[in-house]
């Protein structure tokens, strides 16, 4: 089949797409963007999660077609104003919310889900809004220490929110 | 400490950090080359069994497979093992797990590979299966282990400890408790599954790509069965998603399979492994039984320990002789007895196979003295606190093994440090007037440990390090010891840029390859940051050595009197050179700066005939608190607080050791509460990551913790000692207590089975 969807800002149209594979093979093996992980198959630990339309998606629970259409977001087309970092991958690194790495892709889009939807988050909302995503190393208490900060400078005068 | 600029210090960030929060870090299952194969294994169905027939010409036969292989294309079947010689990296004559390895495939696409795999003809003939440990012990349980490995039937190792004589202490102790343990078997769950990449070399070599934990193991071993020398088979690890352990022999096999594929194609060739079959196919922390007897004085002073412990092993030895020795040297916990014996039974069963795993024996050790201790406590009248405190050991007491602990021990400051955090008596005695029939009852509850450092009697504890400084005037930092996301290599640089007064940024350190590192053994034992630290801080010092002689020359002063202030050195003539000119001027007097240093632990020796001698050069200790709340509806129970105090010595990484003891005390509580790997006669019962829970953010309370930094005489760089693992080892145990003080009912098993009590 065709495929037309925006990936990362950019309208995309790919030929011969597979209706039996999943958007998270379409996005590592087909597109290169090996930055959202494999971990289970079976949408359990959430290192997989990519931004559909700003909500939180897991890639290997979708099939291409359902995302025909509307714009994906993976961890590749994350970043701040300038370029660099986003504020959540800024706060990651220096908050130590960052042990073997191989959830963090999809801890960090699943942290931007959560401030588009939630911009205040209490720190139990926090742990809520990331419980579909396992973090094996960290035992979750400095990424909810980065995720809260990042959503107070969003608010912060000057922030994104502001 | 003060005039230190990287140890100890807050600001100092992971150096891997960058690459993994955009997604560029490489993985191996991100990597990918021209003319990749795909590799897919043939698993055993069974978890016992006779090979009758194995055929892979139907594969051969299948469109796009490349190649296929078994035992007999690997020297001497693919015998392999350490410390015992035990396992194959194809099932030879026999399988003894269910999952285990029997053929590989390679093709072009995973679809083939598939293909290609199912067509493998395959016959079994299935054997009893020896699903417990006490089974295995019968005279007539059908042996597992292969012949050439010597052991009594299924008995694989007899480890003992001869501390005093218990015995008449206990006859004349007036409080003696006797209990046993059920300590099941946990899965890692590393996010990143088992992963392999070989690429051929045009000299017959084979460069692996693998994420295991220790590199030249994996080269010696891929390299045996393979026929090669040693110096043809390079093993690197990309970024690793994390081990706990659990990444050596399992991608050994791996690694000689696709080595073996890639070298019979002369293509590169890959092996991920999906999540159920890195369930299946991967070791586990070994379940054990442990049986203990403790006895104390009308006093409540503790006076002697009699334990026994039953270690399964599972189908191959993998580390567990060495993990159950590690538990031997614990059972009795972190208290001063007057004599102490222990007798530990390693067993082959046909329960998967276990091995290394975060805590390495003693997180089962302390999970059940830790209970044995807290009904003690019981049943004298005491508080479960008070009583541990009164017993602990502290600075110039004999452990457990009769050993005099002479460096500091900060063990009563944990327990302090916990009881004052969380509130200890006040919650005690609060929770201890709740209604019986209360739908949610609360408990508060305690544990405390100790832990050896490093590998002590397990083996030769050394590592070697080296630093070159480069054209660019970076500085390139090799390690024989890897990461695999505990930070030991942000750790290696900032002790690197400590000594040799640069910043950290200068520093590049090279992945770990067996090409450009030198051998430094496994990277086991919480043992990075003290062995690998060490020789970093020896091979630094050595290199800010010549650095002083060049920079004393250009300052023309003797290297005493040379002050360095940033990168720079500064003279008495108060001149300020840089970095870049002292070094052009070491160059210019011919000086070679690089440098290679090597740091070996204080030896140990431990007698295994008789049971006694030192085990380690040095302990850590720790203590920590939970308060969790029982659902009587539901039989459920939620953590809602932890304090956690651990004296790891010097904190070199401070945002890191906070991860570590976040992370580890995770772990123990999905071990005490959810973790069961469970077997039903050699079949595992757990295929999934839904089925097999592992905690979440909502599982995990907010963490209260703190490092109690002692001093350790001779050691770490820096008096620091180890952490990693043992943060570990206290969260099961004191969350098992915290859970009777809401129940009333001791655990007796781990993990905790949810049991709803409304209807009683």
């Amino acid at each position: 089949m065709e495929l037309n969807f925006v990936l990362n800002g950019q309208p995309l149209t790919l030929t011969e797409v597979d209706e039996k594979t999943t958007l998270l093979q379409l996005l590592r093996d087909r597109l290169g963007l090996t930055g959202t992980k494999r971990g289970c198959d079976t949408g359990v630990c959430g290192a997989c999660s990519v931004l559909v339309d700003g909500r939180l998606v897991k890639s290997c629970r979708t099939s291409p077609s359902q995302v025909a259409g509307h714009e994906v977001t993976t961890i590749e087309g994350l970043h701040g104003p300038d370029g660099g970092l986003s504020d959540l991958q800024t706060a990651f690194l220096e908050y130590g919310a960052v042990q073997c790495g191989f959830c963090t892709p999809g801890m960090v889009i699943a942290a931007e889900a959560l401030l588009r939807r939630n911009p205040h988050p209490t720190r139990a909302e926090i742990r809520r809004g990331i419980a579909g995503n396992i973090c094996r190393c960290t035992g979750y208490q400095q990424i909810v220490d980065a995720i809260e900060a990042a959503a107070a400078r969003r608010q912060a005068p000057g922030g994104e929110n502001e | 400490m003060s005039n230190l600029r990287y140890v100890g210090h807050e600001e100092v960030r992971s150096v891997d950090g960058r690459a993994r929060v955009t997604g560029e870090a490489k993985y191996v299952c991100d990597m990918t080359f021209p003319g990749l194969l795909y590799a897919k294994v043939l698993r055993s169905p069974l978890p016992h069994a006779r090979i009758l027939t194995l055929d892979v010409t139907p594969a051969l036969a299948v469109p796009g497979v490349a190649a296929a292989i078994t035992q007999a294309d690997f020297v001497e079947h693919g015998n392999f093992g350490w410390p015992v010689k035990d396992n194959y990296v194809l099932a030879y004559q026999k399988v003894r797990y269910q999952g285990e390895a029997i053929a590989v495939v390679a093709a072009e696409t995973e679809a083939a590979a598939q293909a290609g795999m199912e067509a493998i003809y395959l016959e079994l003939a299935a054997l009893p299966v020896v699903g417990d440990m006490q089974a295995a012990l019968d005279a007539d349980a059908p042996r597992i282990p292969p012949a050439s490995v010597e052991t009594d039937g299924n008995l694989g190792e007899t480890i003992i400890l001869r501390h005093g004589d218990p015995a008449p202490l206990l006859a004349s102790s007036p409080v003696v408790i006797e209990t046993s343990y059920d300590l099941r078997h946990q899965e890692h769950a590393y996010l990143e599954t088992e992963g392999t990449l070989a690429l051929p070399e045009p000299d017959g070599g084979v460069t692996l790509f693998a994420n295991n934990q220790s590199p030249f193991i994996n080269r010696d071993t891929v390299a045996a069965v393979l026929g090669l020398p040693p110096q043809q088979v390079r093993s690197i690890q990309p970024h690793i998603g994390g081990t706990f352990g659990g990444k050596d022999d399992v991608l050994y096999e791996s690694s000689a399979q696709v080595a073996k594929l890639a070298l019979l194609t002369g293509r590169p060739v890959r092996l991920i492994f999906t999540r159920a079959e890195s369930l299946a196919a991967s070791y586990k922390r070994q379940a054990m039984r442990v049986h203990l007897r403790l006895g104390a004085d009308e006093h409540g002073n503790l006076q002697a320990a009699q334990v026994k412990m039953l270690v399964d092993s599972g189908a191959y030895a993998s580390m567990t002789p060495m993990a159950a020795w590690r538990a031997t040297m614990h059972a009795a916990g972190a208290y001063r007895y007057q004599a102490v014996h222990v007798d530990t039974q390693v067993l082959y069963t046909n329960n998967g196979y276990s091995g290394a795993f975060r805590g390495f024996g003693n997180t089962q050790a302390a999970a059940a003295v830790e209970l044995a201790i807290d009904e003690l406590a019981e049943r004298l009248h005491r508080d479960p606190l008070e009583f541990r405190l009164q017993n602990c050991l502290r600075q110039g007491d004999r452990t457990m093994t009769g050993n005099l602990v002479a460096h500091e021990v900060g063990l009563a400051a944990c327990l302090e440090w916990v009881r004052k955090k969380s509130e200890w008596e006040h919650q005690r005695t609060r929770y201890a007037s709740q209604p019986a029939d209360a739908p949610r009852r609360r408990g508060i509850g305690v544990a405390c440990y100790f832990h050896g450092c490093g590998l002590g009697g397990e083996g030769t504890d050394f590592a070697v390090s080296t630093l070159k400084i480069e054209r660019d005037y970076s500085i390139t930092l090799t390690s024989g010891l890897t990461d695999f996301g505990q930070g030991s290599r942000t750790v290696f640089t900032l002790l690197a840029a400590e000594e040799l007064g640069v910043e950290m940024s200068r520093i590049r350190m090279l992945r770990p390859d067996t090409r450009t590192a030198i051998d430094s053994g496994p990277t086991v034992a919480s043992r990075a940051s003290i062995v690998g630290g060490n020789a970093v801080h020896v091979t630094a010092a050595k290199l800010a050595q010549q650095l002083r002689l060049a920079a004393a020359d250009l300052c023309a002063c003797d290297p005493a009197q040379l002050v360095h202030i940033g990168e720079q050195y500064v003279g008495p003539q108060e001149e300020p050179h840089s970095f870049e000119e002292v070094v052009d001027h070491a160059r210019a007097l011919g000086l070679q700066l690089a440098a290679e240093g090597r740091w070996e632990i204080p030896a140990v020796e431990w007698d295994l005939e008789t049971g006694t001698g030192t085990p380690y050069f040095a302990y850590v200790f720790g203590a920590q608190v939970a308060e969790v709340e029982f659902n009587r509806r539901t039989g459920r129970t939620k953590v809602t607080g932890i304090w956690a105090a651990h004296d790891g010595g010097t904190i070199l990484y401070p945002q890191g050791a906070r991860g570590q003891l976040y992370g580890g005390i995770a772990q123990g509580l999905g071990y005490a509460l959810m973790e069961g790997y469970l077997f039903e006669d050699g079949v595992p019962q757990r295929t999934d990551l839904r089925t097999y829970r592992v905690p979440r953010a909502t599982d995990v309370p907010e963490i209260e913790g703190t490092f109690i930094e002692t001093r350790l005489r001779e050691g770490g760089p820096y008096g620091a000692k180890n952490l990693a693992e043992p943060v570990m080892v206290g969260a099961a145990p004191a969350i098992a207590n915290a859970l009777f003080q809401a129940t009333g009912e001791r655990v007796r098993r781990l993990p905790i089975v949810p049991r709803p009590r409304s209807r009683e």
